[in-house]
């Protein structure tokens, strides 16, 4: 590694050891799981919302 | 067809962060100076080494003919020689004359491809007496290359790398603007026409906004550990963004201390549109009279135009769209939520 990215700490660890590409593989499958969370609520609100629209009889 | 286009927007809010978290985390940074070595010097010649981040600004085997390093004292520039050029580094010898009209001196590094690259205050110079420099030292200013860099974020002093924050710390309190001011709306209407469903929508506009807020906190604390070099610091900003958080924390406190109460939709509404007035104090007016280390002081609490460029820009109107539109996600969520239990308590 050049001495530079040693400089501090941040800049060295981030782009100098291709870090960067492990942060973004989390943040997408953070971004994912939330979405897919979301999306299954939004499914069972739906589903819910239809049973009490209309109750069984 | 509402449904159709419920999934498009949904869909699209999470596709425009993902374009977000993509462009965000693989855009480079521009190269910045951030070091000159030694940085105390004395009348006589010394080599001198300054360090930069972000992308290279020159090629390996660059020919340091190509660039030229200038350093300014007060508004005369002094004549260095290039001896060598790195991708991140270059070394120059100077000979520091006994008359300067600044004892600190600036450093610009002329480069074919990457710009100009400013160092403020790059170094000192310990005995030199005030005067202006002598003529055989000075250096004529040269011609500035337009910088070829393509797509790639603006290097700032401090900030560097931690830039990328600005399209997670902002996008998430605008999106708490947006939502409180959602709920300000609902509270409005709760209490002018004494409707439940008002009342329902404050409650999700807050309980998401919240969330929001907390998010935003988390974000600028990171940050300002990072440049700033503390967790918190006492700023006006940033007290006030906590009061803020507290505020709304005790509108939800009071809801559920007052359980069933018939009266709560009313004592609720009350406390929220008191709640957004302090937010609109303590967050956009408080701020421009005082000084703050949160960037646009000065009576600009938010941005001005030397914090934003073009690529930047690419990158934090869809962070601001997509944080808003997910935000929004979550209060409908919330709020269909409160409907169905309305609905069954009411029965």
């Amino acid at each position: 590694m050049h001495a530079l990215l040693l400089l501090n700490s941040l800049e060295g660890f981030f782009f100098g050891s291709g870090k960067a590409h492990v942060v973004t593989g989390v943040a997408l499958t953070i971004l994912a799981g939330l979405a897919f969370a979301m999306w299954r609520m939004d499914r069972r609100l739906s589903r819910l919302e239809e049973e009490n629209a209309n109750p069984p009889s | 067809m509402k449904g159709g286009w419920n999934w498009i927007w949904k869909g699209s809010s999470i596709a425009l962060l993902a374009y977000v978290i993509l462009r965000g985390f693989s855009t480079p940074l521009q190269p910045g100076l951030v070091s000159a070595t030694p940085s105390q010097l004395t009348l006589e010649e010394h080599t001198l080494t300054l360090l930069a981040v972000g992308q290279p600004f020159a090629r390996e085997n660059a020919q340091a003919s190509d660039f030229e390093l200038v350093l300014r004292s007060g508004d005369q520039l002094l004549a260095t020689v290039l001896t060598d050029v790195q991708p991140h580094a270059a070394t120059a010898k100077v000979r520091i004359p006994s008359t300067l009209p600044s004892r600190a001196l600036d450093a610009f590094l002329f480069t074919p491809d990457a710009g100009t690259l400013f160092l403020g205050n790059a170094c000192f110079v310990e005995d030199a007496a005030k005067g202006d420099i002598p003529t055989e030292f000075r250096a004529q200013a040269p011609a500035e290359a337009a910088p070829k860099l393509g797509f790639s974020f603006p290097y700032q002093p401090n900030i560097m790398e931690s830039i990328r924050n600005l399209l997670w710390h902002v996008p998430m309190w605008f999106a708490m603007f947006f939502i409180m001011g959602l709920g300000f709306v609902a509270s409005l209407a709760q209490l002018r026409t004494d409707s439940v469903k008002w009342d329902l929508r404050a409650e999700a506009a807050v309980r998401t906004g919240v969330i929001f807020g907390l998010l935003g906190l988390t974000t600028g604390s990171l940050w300002a550990r990072w440049t700033w070099g503390a967790w918190w610091v006492s700023d006006p900003q940033l007290n006030g963004a906590l009061v803020t958080v507290l505020l709304y924390s005790g509108y939800l406190i009071l809801r559920a201390a007052l359980g069933e109460d018939d009266r709560v939709g009313r004592l609720a509404a009350v406390y929220n549109v008191f709640a957004f007035v302090m937010l609109v104090i303590l967050l956009m007016v408080l701020p421009r009279y005082t000084e703050s280390l949160h960037p646009g002081k000065d009576g600009n609490p938010g941005f001005n135009s030397y914090d934003l460029d073009n690529s930047l820009r690419a990158v934090f109107y869809p962070a601001v769209i997509g944080w808003g539109a997910l935000c929004y996600w979550m209060y409908t969520l919330r709020l269909r939520m409160n409907r169905i239990a309305y609905s069954l308590l009411s029965r």
